[in-house]
């Protein structure tokens, strides 16, 4: 179609105006010189654009050059923030001396998305041949769940991740997690307790301070090596009695701080799970026990501190005491007159229980919960056992109470207590984490420095000459007290199961350590002559252990023959009344 | 008979033969340059293996090259009689994944032709340059100035870039805008027009924050802070920073960039492969890179220069425009410059679109140079035949 025609169509329609008409013909006289000025301007505005895009191009190339050679010096600092090593989100656990009791390890997981995998048959098989220890029956159910996310197994070693990926089967991926471990395994296992697959602390020291550990590591009373001797002497005690389990600790009288505790049986804190409940039982802390004659330590310092008796005074042990319908009998019956010491050396339940009652119930219980017998333990675990107590305090209960029965308290109880006798009067919560040395810890008193030094006294006359011979150890002059009770089941007290234990401290004159031990149904053996005492089982565990650890701890052994002055003293004294 | 036609003189039909002794092929030779480095770079990033990238790679140009020289061959009238027809297919299709892709599968936004995907947005690219073109190939200078005019190419332009941006697809929308923009300007539009657009356009950025996906306001923020997150967004950019700088002058050698073959560089073998190139042949190697695509702009440019028909000037100019952007969005997205916006590197970056986009350009700035003389009038490119 041509120029003029489009004229004519125009003016056909004539329905334009006529300036329009003007325009368009004014516009058709001057197209050349349009046409050249849009080339000028086309050409011109090309130009600029290509300036604009030599601009821009200039402006990438500088960038480059600023940041492959000017840039450089800034470089290490964030290569070095992306490539540093992981840290781990759950501190250690270490022992007083900085050994290592639990710490964590960066591992992978892995994890399937059922929707990548192909087939899950094939997988489920190639996976099993290189993690046997997965069922593939099980395995194939999860890769055919229409999730997009199923647990394989948690915590792989680099062996086994190598291998997985080694397969090459696709929707297989690992998570970094950590796992906890303990380098002593079971050595350690109910204070320093595990943690559970989402590494959240589930028992022990570990769930206790499960906060704390993930800002910091907590350093521990405990002593790795007293830790070793005390479940080796131990083991071989519950072996060798046929006893169902048994307990030991080591305390620091000063301070309370423990520098071992051991409960048998004992499980792997690796895996928790397969362990029995009976295992996992801290029967330290969290098993209640009647615990028989060393409760007559409690009761001698407490008439000895209340002024009822003196130590050169005594009781009348020649017949069964009568109290409402029960008759309290001794064991080792000496049908006769018996010291204070010697109530505590023959282990006399009549001389206990008289002691008690001149006392008094009142003031008995308030002794009780002065010593922290009443109430639960404030040590750093999870597991800890509510004592006890009779609801109502009557006279048979004050008799009861005198040798230890009729009211039930942890082990540990009876540790923290018996330290606060023989420490110099003051009371010290037993505690599992590390104190600053050289502090000293304010206690609470119990007893005069007095009462405490003749109990040390007399406690060592009952190693020396008493129930607890087997419990000495040469030059650490130990002293201490013997335990038998009988385990109450089903409410009847049984002849033969019997709870065993000694409670010493060494050097009785001036104690540093104490030593506790305790056998759950202990059997008399050929060496025994058939009993199961404490005298003869626990307290050779104890002798056993000072002597190991004294040297130790720096507890210096000395000469042997000359007992301690003061113990001296009583023996003289309780010579003199016995006449 | 179209030569008796028209203002004078009037190229004659050109014969085939003619129109291959035509072809530009230092431009061709510039462009396989290009491609050959991407193999190169393909090759390097599966650690020495032609599989699973290069091989792919290198049919696709094989088949890209086949076009382009199609497209460069095809009379120039053909594209400018087709030209609304191009571009109302191209929004059909861009309206018909997005409508497709909220009903099937989510965030699927490509036609699957088998040796490659075709993505609607990308056949915009050129749709819109040569639809464009044409519109203000039919406008005199005058016209252009009229405001009222302006308001068809407008729409043109702002209709497939809201779909795109909706998508949500950022970088897109911005390469469609702004190569509109410069046809735009070649056209003649006046100065002022654009001062009032880019004004608009800033006092928007406040009120398009909040449109933003969320994803889309963290790479901006990760642009102006990268450091703040080095693992999580920042960790792109930073990696390809330390991988830059690592590269230094000269480069750690062909197939020994550590930060790439250990993985440390993200999508190392489509949008950051430039990142790639600079860690192995360092700063030489990048700015050798920028050079060949400065060249094959400056052959867009010069055929622009000669083309004699408003319709190819412009054409020429609009594709170049958009090789422009795709190479300066990547290569200023991978160093830092501005926020990554996922624009890949023409002819280097692995993905067949991206490459079919920019040879059928190419074809088109070879077809306008093929054609360069061929004079055609503003009204009406159906009679010219």
């Amino acid at each position: 179609m041509m120029e003029s025609d489009d004229l004519v169509r125009d003016d056909l329609a004539r329905s334009e105006a006529v300036a329009q008409e003007a325009r368009r013909n004014a516009r058709r006289i001057e197209l050349v010189g349009t046409r050249s000025r849009a080339v000028e301007v086309g050409r011109s505005r090309l130009a600029a654009a290509a300036v604009m895009f030599g601009i821009a191009f200039l402006v990438i190339a500088g960038r480059l050059v600023d940041i492959t050679l000017i840039e450089g010096p800034a470089e290490p600092r964030v290569a070095h923030s992306v490539a540093s090593e992981p840290t781990v989100a759950r501190a250690d656990i270490t022992d007083r001396n900085g050994v290592i009791l639990a710490t964590s390890l960066p591992t992978r997981s892995l994890y399937a998305d059922p929707a990548l995998i192909l087939d899950p048959d094939n997988a489920a098989d190639r996976l099993a041949a290189v993690l046997p220890e997965l069922d593939p029956v099980d395995l194939r159910a999860k890769l055919a769940k229409r999730s997009r996310f199923v647990w394989i197994k948690r915590n792989l070693t680099p062996r086994q991740q190598a291998a997985v990926n080694a397969l090459g089967v696709p929707g297989f991926a690992f998570v970094r997690e950590e796992r906890r471990v303990y380098p002593h395994g079971a050595l350690t296992a109910h204070v320093v307790g595990f943690t559970g697959v989402d590494n959240r602390g589930l028992a022990g020291v570990e769930r206790h301070f499960d906060q704390q550990l993930r800002s910091g590591p907590v350093t521990l009373s405990l002593d790795i090596r007293v830790q070793h001797i005390v479940r080796d002497a131990l083991s071989k005690s519950v072996a060798t009695f046929q006893a169902v389990g048994g307990s030991a600790l080591v305390m620091d009288v000063r301070t309370g701080e423990l520098l071992s505790m051991v409960s048998l049986p004992d499980f792997d804190p690796h895996e928790p799970a397969r362990a029995s409940d009976d295992q996992r039982f801290n029967r330290n802390t969290l098993g209640v026990y009647e615990m028989g004659s060393t409760f007559k330590v409690f009761t001698a310092a407490m008439a000895l501190d209340a002024g009822v008796v003196p130590v050169n005074g005594g009781y009348d042990a020649s017949e069964p005491l009568k109290v409402s319908r029960f008759t309290i009998r001794d064991y080792h019956a000496k049908n006769r007159w018996l010291s204070v010491p010697e109530i505590l050396l023959y282990s006399s339940n009549i001389g206990a229980a008289k002691m008690a009652m001149a006392v008094g119930g009142e003031r008995q219980q308030r002794f009780f919960d002065s010593l922290g017998l009443t109430r639960p333990l404030s040590v750093e675990l999870s597991e800890i056992g509510n004592p006890m107590t009779p609801a109502k305090w009557r006279e048979i209960n004050v008799v009861t109470a005198a040798y230890g029965h009729g009211i039930a308290v942890t082990p540990l109880h009876l540790a923290a207590g018996v330290a606060a006798v023989v420490n110099g009067g003051e009371l010290h919560p037993a505690t599992l984490v590390k104190h600053e040395t050289g502090v000293p810890v304010p206690g609470e008193r119990v007893i005069s420095a007095e009462t405490s030094s003749l109990m040390r006294a007399m406690l060592r006359l009952v190693v020396a000459e008493g129930t607890g011979r087997k419990a000495d150890a040469p030059g650490y002059y130990v002293g201490g007290k013997t335990g038998t009770a009988e385990k109450s089941v089903n409410g009847h007290y049984a002849r033969k199961a019997l709870i065993s234990s000694f409670v010493g401290m060494f050097p009785s004159d001036n104690p540093r350590y104490l030593v506790l031990a305790m056998l759950d149904e202990p059997h008399g053996t050929k060496e025994t002559f058939g009993y199961a005492t404490g005298g003869w089982t626990a307290a050779p565990v104890v002798g056993e252990v000072v002597s190991r650890i004294g040297p130790m701890l720096g507890v210096v052994p000395r000469e042997t023959g000359g007992e301690p002055e003061q113990t001296m003293l009583i023996k003289v004294r309780n010579d003199e009344a016995a006449h | 008979m179209a030569s008796l036609r028209g203002w004078g003189f009037e190229r004659e039909e050109i014969s085939l033969l003619d129109k291959v002794k035509q072809l530009n092929f230092t431009l061709i030779l510039l462009i396989v340059a290009i491609a050959a480095i991407g193999f190169a770079m393909l090759y390097s990033a599966a650690n020495g293996d032609i599989d699973p990238w290069a091989r792919r790679q290198m049919i696709r140009f094989a088949v890209g090259v086949g076009v382009m020289i199609c497209v460069a061959l095809v009379d120039i009238r053909v594209w400018l009689r087709g030209a609304y027809v191009i571009y109302g297919a191209a929004l059909i299709l861009l309206i018909a994944v997005e409508i497709i892709g909220e009903i099937g599968m989510g965030a699927q936004r490509w036609i699957d032709l088998g040796f490659f995907q075709l993505q609607p947005s990308e056949l915009m690219k050129l749709a819109l340059v040569i639809a464009l073109a044409r519109y203000f190939h039919a406008l005199t200078l005058e016209d252009v100035r009229r405001p009222t005019v302006l308001i068809v190419p407008t729409l043109m332009v702002l209709t497939p870039a809201a779909m795109v941006l909706r998508q949500p697809d950022l970088g897109t929308a911005v390469m469609l805008m702004a190569g509109s923009g410069a046809v735009f300007f070649l056209a003649g539009v006046r100065m002022w027009k654009f001062a009032v657009v880019i004004g608009a356009g800033l006092a928007m950025i406040p009120v398009a924050w909040h449109v933003l996906e969320d994803y889309q306001k963290s790479r901006i923020l990760t642009f102006l802070h990268p450091e703040a997150d080095p693992l999580g967004a920042g960790y792109h950019i930073l990696q390809s920073k330390i991988a830059l700088g690592s590269g230094g002058v000269l480069g750690k050698g062909f197939l020994a960039g550590t930060q790439s073959h250990l993985n440390f560089l993200p999508e190392k073998q489509t949008d950051f492969i430039f990142t790639m190139l600079a860690e192995e042949f360092g700063l030489v190697g990048g700015l050798g890179l920028i050079g060949l695509y400065g060249l094959v702009l400056a052959y867009g440019f010069a055929i622009a220069v000669r083309s004699r028909n408003q319709f190819g000037r412009l054409l020429a100019l609009g594709v170049t425009t958009t090789l422009f952007l795709y190479v300066f969005i990547n290569i200023a997205m991978v160093t830092g410059l501005i926020p990554v916006v996922g624009v890949p590197l023409p002819l280097l970056s692995y993905g067949g679109t991206a490459m079919m986009t920019m040879l059928a350009g190419m074809g088109l700035i070879m077809g306008v140079y093929v054609h360069r003389d061929v004079m055609i009038r503003r009204h009406g490119a159906a009679d010219d035949f």
